[in-house]
């Protein structure tokens, strides 16, 4: 389980986005002020770390990809890159329960502001900790002169959240501290997983988004 | 001077002001006493608890919820100021009871079994408190048993039940029909919200309503009370 460097930058303008403002709405001194503040000590807050596999596809039925092991993901989306793909990066990373354990604490005490802040600069930072994975995914595919997908997570498009269990068992028991529910949600709550597809370049690998052809135009989770 | 002290105190409340040190929307009341102060000031002056809620938080909350729907507040406005009338509500509840003075009503608000998602909840329950309702949060994957317990012992008016995701809104029809089990479902109003619901899974399910934000949950609790 790597640590990660805890020094992310943090966009301001895309945690006052989750918090609800758009882009051209310049907030009240007050909540600049919080979200500074919080911006600039949430370092202390975080304990990064991340766990990967980088797997052989062994092959892709339809809806069916196996990578091994008895492990069989299911997603018709998923298939339709991963059959262009040799290998499958699986991810997890979590930003530690610190955070999130201040945000219950604020909330228990009626500060809803501030956690809700707060939980915000954990998202944003989670999020910020996924592209530091897919750069070096990215990185590792480019030394093998291969190309790597976007990343993508269960309970996203047609993949199962239940899904998530197999998921983890593709880690060989390195989750990085992160435990899963009974509903496949994952503790600390400010975790990522996924899986990343890794190919030769000319297979539409690096860009590939099945948002483009979803006819869900509503979805919140739509990628441009 | 009771009208001046309530003034302000709705001042205040719009500008999201908890105390003293709090900078508000705009700044221009800083320095000056905050909702907490003049909720204390008032009680001093023998206003009574029924008159600030009335005419000073009530109408200050309606004021920034109007605000909010019109896109001039945004989230974080709406909740500092309802994270004051909150704070307000603290020191005035029991002087409340003393004088037997009901509450809006009593809700009960929960997300539901494997659903650990909860910042939507908790803007709802102090959007909720502060309009002046009782409020028992009773958590995050809250299992059917102890929603249906606490509901038989605490006999509130309103349930709420949270979900963020499809996999787990599933928990709330179980937990309404968990209600019809127990002789319960005539007795409390359920609202439903969260990401993976819907006005027409909320008629699937039989909840009484849907409400995509807590302003809109305080605008139908107050349309039950007049029908």
């Amino acid at each position: 389980m790597p640590a990660l460097n805890n020094e992310i930058d943090i966009d301001k303008q895309r945690i006052l986005n989750r918090i609800g403002y758009s882009d051209d709405y310049e907030p009240s001194a007050r909540i600049n002020s919080l979200v500074d503040d919080y911006i600039e000590n949430y370092h202390d807050l975080i304990a990064p770390s991340y766990s990967y596999r980088i797997r052989n596809i062994e092959s892709v039925d339809g809806n069916r990809i196996d990578i091994g092991n008895s492990l069989v993901l299911e997603s018709r989306k998923l298939g339709s890159l991963l059959e262009r793909c040799e290998m499958v990066a699986v991810f997890a990373l979590t930003i530690g329960n610190y955070l999130e354990d201040l945000v219950a604490y604020l909330a228990e005490n009626g500060l809803v502001l501030q956690a809700t802040v707060l939980d915000a600069i954990g998202s944003g930072t989670a999020e910020k900790l996924a592209v530091q994975i897919e750069g070096k995914i990215r990185i590792i595919a480019g030394i093998a002169g291969m190309v790597a997908s976007w990343r993508f997570s269960p309970g996203y498009c047609d993949w199962e959240v239940s899904q998530q269990e197999l998921l983890f068992r593709a880690l060989d028991g390195d989750t990085t501290g992160i435990k899963l529910t009974d509903s496949m949600l994952m503790i600390p709550r400010k975790s990522v997983s996924g899986i990343i597809g890794i190919g030769l370049p000319g297979n539409d690998i690096e860009n590939y988004n099945p948002c483009n052809t979803c006819l869900k135009k509503d979805c919140p989770g739509r990628r441009r | 001077m009771s009208e001046d002290i309530l003034n302000q105190l709705k001042e205040n409340v719009i500008q999201g002001r908890k105390t003293r040190d709090d900078m508000g929307i705009d700044e221009t009341l800083s320095g000056t006493p905050g909702v907490l102060e003049l909720t204390e000031s008032a009680l001093r002056n023998n206003i009574s608890p029924e008159a600030i809620i009335k005419q000073a938080l009530t109408p200050g909350m309606d004021v920034v919820g109007e605000k909010f729907s019109t896109k001039e507040y945004f989230i974080p406005d709406m909740l500092a100021s309802a994270d004051a009338v909150g704070a307000a509500m603290d020191i005035l509840k029991p002087l409340l009871e003393e004088s037997k003075v009901e509450t809006k009503g009593k809700f009960v608000i929960a997300t539901v079994k494997g659903d650990i998602h909860d910042i939507g909840k908790n803007i709802v329950a102090i959007l909720l408190k502060g309009a002046g309702y009782q409020v028992n949060d009773i958590g995050i994957d809250v299992p059917e048993d102890k929603i249906i317990n606490t509901v038989r012992e605490e006999q509130p008016d309103y349930l709420g039940l949270s979900a963020l995701l499809t996999t787990t809104m599933t928990e709330m029809d179980v937990v309404i029909k968990a209600l019809k089990e127990n002789n319960l479902r005539d007795k409390v109003k359920v609202l439903i919200g969260g990401a993976a619901v819907s006005d027409d899974y909320a008629k699937e399910i039989g909840a009484d309503a849907y409400c995509t934000d807590g302003f809109q949950a305080i605008k139908l609790l107050e349309e039950f009370k007049a029908a």
